[in-house]
């Protein structure tokens, strides 16, 4: 199969790409350091050129409100524009867990935006929604961070490795469509306060972790368990100490 | 090699280094001078072809998105597989990273020299490593080029040799291989940055020459030169949105060097496509422009005739790009090349959307300019229309100029309010005499469901025609479905509120307002040609009236009735006269019709034209006739307030006639005199001698002569006017004429108080005959008129005359010395001869001498009357 993977040079992207090259596919890993720009149109329609599946993983350069949602309503629109073009079968898009819970966040919503233009498309879809990387918790606790306290409410957490995610998405993108919302999410939930206090723990011990019960997810208050799947979702094997561990320097 | 082996070894390090530099400087020397980029590669092959033996060297480049490598600068000439078959292939082919060769060749830190016999067949190894081993290379020096860490790509060093390459020739090559990569890194930035540079010009280019862009044909030559910059073979075709908004039509095109199938060609021409064809709203619902596959496309059952087109010119890949003004889909490119350049042609799509609006801005400004001269021409027309066939020629004009439409039929009400009649109406739908001869079928109703709606309406509406709207209103010919025609506009004709009639108009360009004010216009042109198809009538009419009233007039002329030879002399002096300017002289005794006759010298005469100005001398005070007759000035005397025009001015260059000019005081005879002496006159207080041309009729029943004798009447007056005198007989001296005058005056009489003609009895006319009239006809007038109002049947028997007193006659009493006798027999025989010789009875001679019929009898053998008396008149 020729798989286009935009935002192939990312974090996820390279993995994917790696990935599904590895199982034999003819892949495209499109950004615009590769003369592919979702954003501009540029190399788009020809890299779609008798492609079976494309996966969005691009992102937006800036969680701005207005930046974020002119981004992923231009990519989206460009990218599916081209896909119906080309007849491409496939469109996988990575999106977040609880996104349609936190419209209150214009990246929430850019991302919802996103979701919807693949729904309405046309195009055969599978929208994969990822609880956070555990790669996000030390954004967390440093966004919690007040001197030497980390502060953090309790919300229902369970991230998962990005390693998996890249999986999951690879399974996906040469599976079936599901034309609908698919979510994956780490092995284990606890309270976000938990998982930052265990990264603190091993690599900050100077500061202490202070939970809170404002059930505020960056700024927003969300309902306590907007972060973690609805229903069944695919759940990842590698659990957070791991990560952790992986984090330190003797591993 | 060689070369290495005679160098000493000591030295060779130095000389190496000193090389080297040389080697660097040349090749650094060499980038500057390189134009193409496959330059670089043979340059540096030949330089260090000095050090080493070696066939020919490549470079490839990693293109990461899809992690293959592929060549990118070639030595074709030296190239030692370019006779393999696959040679071509190997030239376009990109090769996976993803293997142990290349892998190893990236891990490595320097040059690689690999021994082609080991690793041909490995696993995964590159198809060229293959076809360079089957045309006798041998060994191949692997080297990565680098920016910073990263890998760019590889540089090939082949050779036939079979000891490979020399450790010296690797150090070398591993310390030349910077300055390579960056000389190959700069091609590919020169190469990026001329590509940047070519589009800009190119862009500048398009821009300046669509500056000058005025109409379609200057954009069709702009978008050609520019589009076969891109893909000089290539067609293009820009579709624009039609004005329904739904379907898409060729705007601009261009075949390109294409051969194609003519008919098929002004098929797709001709063609207006829904937008929503499944290709098209693919474009307009796209931000960037859109790659298609014709084949594709036409496999997946897309059944377009542009599809056939293009697959049938040989197209394979075509772009499409929406083109918008702002946000707004205004049309679509179609462009056939197999590569996007977004920002060529999202810069060239911008301009030529733009270009687009200006020219449909210009071609609109341009329609509506001709639009309003049409309708100023229009107007102008309009109101010189006076008839029906003017109105139908210049509203056809109109409307074929505006709407390429006619009006099918035009309607007006009539006077009931309710029923519409055809007025006018289009040929092409009605045979010529169809409409005229069935008009009742073709009429219509005002209360109509479908004409209702018309007349509600302030403005002219738009109707689909269904069934019924066609056989109840439209009835049109069979012409209207062969032309494809399913909507008609009607239009309500009012002047002000008042309905005038309506219109059908057929078409499908016909713009509202425009045909609002058109009909406006139409309604007071139809409005106008009524009122002058009605003045028209009127004029006939007065002009009729006129005819029978002129006809009345000259009957009063011919009023002068009479065939009598006393008659006869009196037309013959007046015929003699008529022509002349002299002047006439009537005389006559009261009512024998002097008024008449001058009337009739007047309207004989040249000056008939104008009217006969009238003066009854008799009926003026004296101290009033000279104002009268010569008019005043203002403050000519006391009353006179303001300037009068006397009869005199009024009668130049006609006739004037003085009446009972027997009666004129003698001191306005004195200036009479001077008047028609002179022919000058001033008037009353007034001092500018005023030149007359005046032709006096002067009239008079009294006898000059004595009235002169007596001196009541100036002489020289008398010479004066008495130049042509016509001495009118009595009535008792012509009274042959009596009986056709009195039938005159009795059919005359009997129309103006209309019952049938009153007929006379024999009796009544000897009555009449034995008259002698002293009032003469007009006394004659009178009692016809007075009986015919009386008669109470339709013949008059008798007359009432008043009974014959010698003191009416006034016959002249000549004193006589005749016997009585004598006097007796003569005045029986006298009044036997008035009476047509009856003796007795009504109207016999016998009543007007008052004696018995019998006495009569006896008197008239007494004194030996014969009948050769009375009848040898």
């Amino acid at each position: 199969m020729k798989i286009v993977i935009i935002g192939g040079t990312g974090l996820i992207g390279s993995n994917v790409t790696k990935k599904l090259r590895q199982l034999g596919h003819t892949v495209i890993a499109g950004s615009p350091s590769t003369g592919i720009n979702a954003l501009t149109g540029e190399g788009l329609s020809n890299a779609l050129e008798n492609t079976d599946v494309v996966v969005d993983l691009s992102n937006s350069p800036s969680f701005e409100d207005g930046p974020a949602i002119q981004f992923f309503e231009t990519v989206g629109r460009n990218i599916l524009s081209a896909e119906l073009n080309a007849g491409v079968k496939h469109h996988v898009v990575l999106s977040i867990v609880g996104t349609h819970l936190m419209e209150g966040m214009g990246y929430m919503r850019a991302k919802k935006i996103q979701e919807d233009l693949v729904k309405s498309s046309g195009v055969p879809y599978t929208i994969v929604r990822s609880t956070q990387f555990q790669e996000f918790v030390p954004t967390i606790a440093a966004g919690g961070t007040q001197g030497s306290e980390v502060h953090v409410s309790k919300l229902d957490f369970q991230p998962i490795a990005a390693e998996e995610v890249a999986l999951f998405i690879a399974r996906f993108a040469i599976s079936e469509p599901a034309n609908g919302t698919v979510e994956i999410a780490g092995p284990v939930r606890g309270p976000m306060s938990k998982f930052v206090e265990a990264y603190v723990k091993t690599n900050d011990a100077g500061k202490t972790v202070i939970a809170n019960d404002s059930n505020e997810y960056f700024g927003l208050a969300v309902p306590t368990s907007t972060l973690v799947p609805e229903g069944n979702a695919y759940l990842g094997e590698t659990r957070f100490q791991e990560y952790l561990q992986s984090l330190s320097p003797q591993a | 090699m060689k070369q290495f082996s005679n160098l000493d070894q000591n030295s060779s390090n130095h000389t190496n280094l000193e090389w080297e530099r040389q080697l660097l400087l040349d090749l650094g020397n060499d980038i500057t001078k390189v134009r193409d980029k496959n330059d670089l590669i043979v340059l540096f092959s030949d330089r260090i072809k000095s050090l080493m033996h070696f066939t020919h060297t490549i470079v490839t480049l990693i293109d990461r998105k899809d992690e293959t490598y592929k060549p990118f600068l070639l030595d074709h000439r030296a190239s030692a597989i370019k006779d393999h078959p696959e040679y071509d292939d190997m030239v376009k082919a990109c090769f996976p990273l993803d293997e142990p060769f290349i892998q190893s060749v990236v891990a490595a830190g320097g040059p690689v020299d690999f021994f082609l016999a080991d690793i041909v067949d490995a696993p995964q190894s590159p198809a060229f490593l293959r076809v360079n081993f089957e045309k006798g290379i041998r060994h191949v020096l692997m080297t990565t080029l680098r920016t910073g860490d990263q890998p760019i790509g590889f540089i090939h060093i082949y050779t036939d040799q079979h000891d490979g390459f020399s450790q010296e020739f690797k150090d070398i090559v591993q310390r030349i291989t910077p300055q390579l990569s960056s000389a190959v890194s700069n091609i590919i930035k020169n190469e990026e940055i001329l590509q940047k540079e070519n589009e800009k010009s190119f862009l500048l280019d398009f821009s300046n020459d669509m500056t000058a862009v005025r109409s379609r044909d200057d954009l069709a030559v702009v978008v050609k030169t520019a589009l076969r910059k891109l893909n000089p073979e290539g067609g293009y075709v820009i579709r624009k949105i039609n004005e329904d908004g739904l379907t898409m039509s060729a705007y601009l095109y261009d075949t390109g060097a294409s051969a194609f199938d003519p008919a098929l060609l002004e098929r797709v021409l001709s063609e207006k496509y829904p937008i929503n064809d499944g290709l098209q709203n693919r474009i307009l619902d796209s931000y960037i422009p859109l790659l298609f596959n014709v084949g594709r496309e036409l496999q997946r059952g897309y059944n377009l005739s542009y599809l056939n087109l293009w697959e049938n010119m040989g197209f394979k890949t075509m772009v499409g790009i929406a083109l918008r003004n702002g946000n707004a889909n205004i049309g679509l490119l179609w462009l056939s090349i197999d590569e996007i350049n977004i920002p060529i042609l999202q810069g060239i799509c911008s301009q030529i959307a733009i270009a687009m609006g200006n020219i449909m801005a210009n071609e609109d400004i341009l329609r509506r300019q001709a639009e309003q001269q049409l309708m100023l021409t229009f107007s102008n027309d309009i109101t010189g229309v006076k008839s029906k066939s003017d109105l139908d020629h210049v509203v056809s004009n109109v409307l074929q100029g505006l709407f390429q439409t006619r009006i099918a039929v035009m309607y007006l009400l009539a006077e009931d309010q309710v029923t519409l009649r055809p007025y006018l109406f289009d040929r092409q739908f009605f045979q010529e005499t169809e409409v005229a001869e069935h008009e009742e079928f073709y009429s219509l109703n005002i209360n109509e469901q479908h004409i209702k709606l018309v007349f509600e309406s302030n403005q002219p509406i738009l109707l689909d025609i269904d069934e019924t709207l066609e056989a109840k209103c439209l009835k049109l010919s069979i012409q209207r479905e062969q032309r494809g025609i399913n909507t008609v506009y009607a239009s309500a004709l009012r002047l002000g509120e008042q309905n005038l009639g309506m219109v059908w108009m057929l078409g499908e360009r016909i713009s509202g307002p425009l045909l609002q004010g058109i009909c406006a216009q139409i309604s007071t042109a139809v409005s106008n040609v009524l009122a002058h198809e009605q003045i028209l009538r009127l004029k006939r009419e007065l002009e009729n009236e006129n005819d029978y009233l002129k006809q009345q007039l000259n009957q009063d002329f011919e009023e002068i009735v009479g065939g009598g030879e006393a008659m006869q002399q009196v037309y013959r002096l007046i015929s003699l006269v008529a022509e002349s300017n002299s002047t006439v002289l009537l005389l006559g005794e009261t009512g024998t019709g002097k008024e008449l006759i001058a009337k009739a010298v007047h309207n004989a005469s040249s000056r008939k034209e104008k009217l006969m100005i009238k003066v009854n001398c008799a009926a003026m005070p004296a101290s009033l006739i000279e104002s009268e007759l010569f008019g005043h000035e203002r403050g000519a005397f006391t009353g006179a307030v303001e300037r009068r025009i006397g009869k005199f001015e009024l009668a130049n260059n006609s006739t004037l006639f003085l009446d009972e000019v027997g009666e004129m005081p003698l001191e306005t005879q004195v200036k009479l005199l001077r008047v028609l002496q002179e022919k000058e006159m001033e008037r009353v207080g007034g001092k500018t001698t005023i030149k007359l041309n005046v032709r006096i009729i002067a009239a008079t029943n009294r006898d000059l002569e004595a009235e002169v004798k007596a001196g009541r009447f100036r002489s020289d007056l008398y010479y004066r006017l008495n130049v042509f005198p016509i001495k009118l007989p009595p009535l008792r001296d012509r009274r042959e004429d009596i009986e056709s005058l009195a039938g005159f005056f009795l059919s005359k009489f009997s129309k103006s108080i209309g019952k049938k003609t009153v007929k006379l009895s024999a009796n009544a006319l000897r009555q009449l005959q034995a008259y002698l009239w002293p009032g003469n006809v007009r006394e004659l007038e009178h009692l016809i008129e007075r009986s015919v109002i009386l008669a109470t049947g339709p013949m008059i028997t008798e007359f009432f005359l008043p009974p014959a007193t010698g003191a009416t006659t006034e016959d002249p009493m000549r004193p006589s010395d005749l016997p009585l006798e004598e006097v007796e027999r003569m005045h029986i025989i006298q009044i036997l001869r008035r009476c047509g010789g009856k003796i007795s009875g009504i109207g016999g001679a016998a009543e007007i001498l008052g004696i018995p019929g019998n006495t009569l009898h006896s008197k008239m053998r007494k004194l030996g009357i014969s009948k050769a008396d009375y009848y040898a008149h």
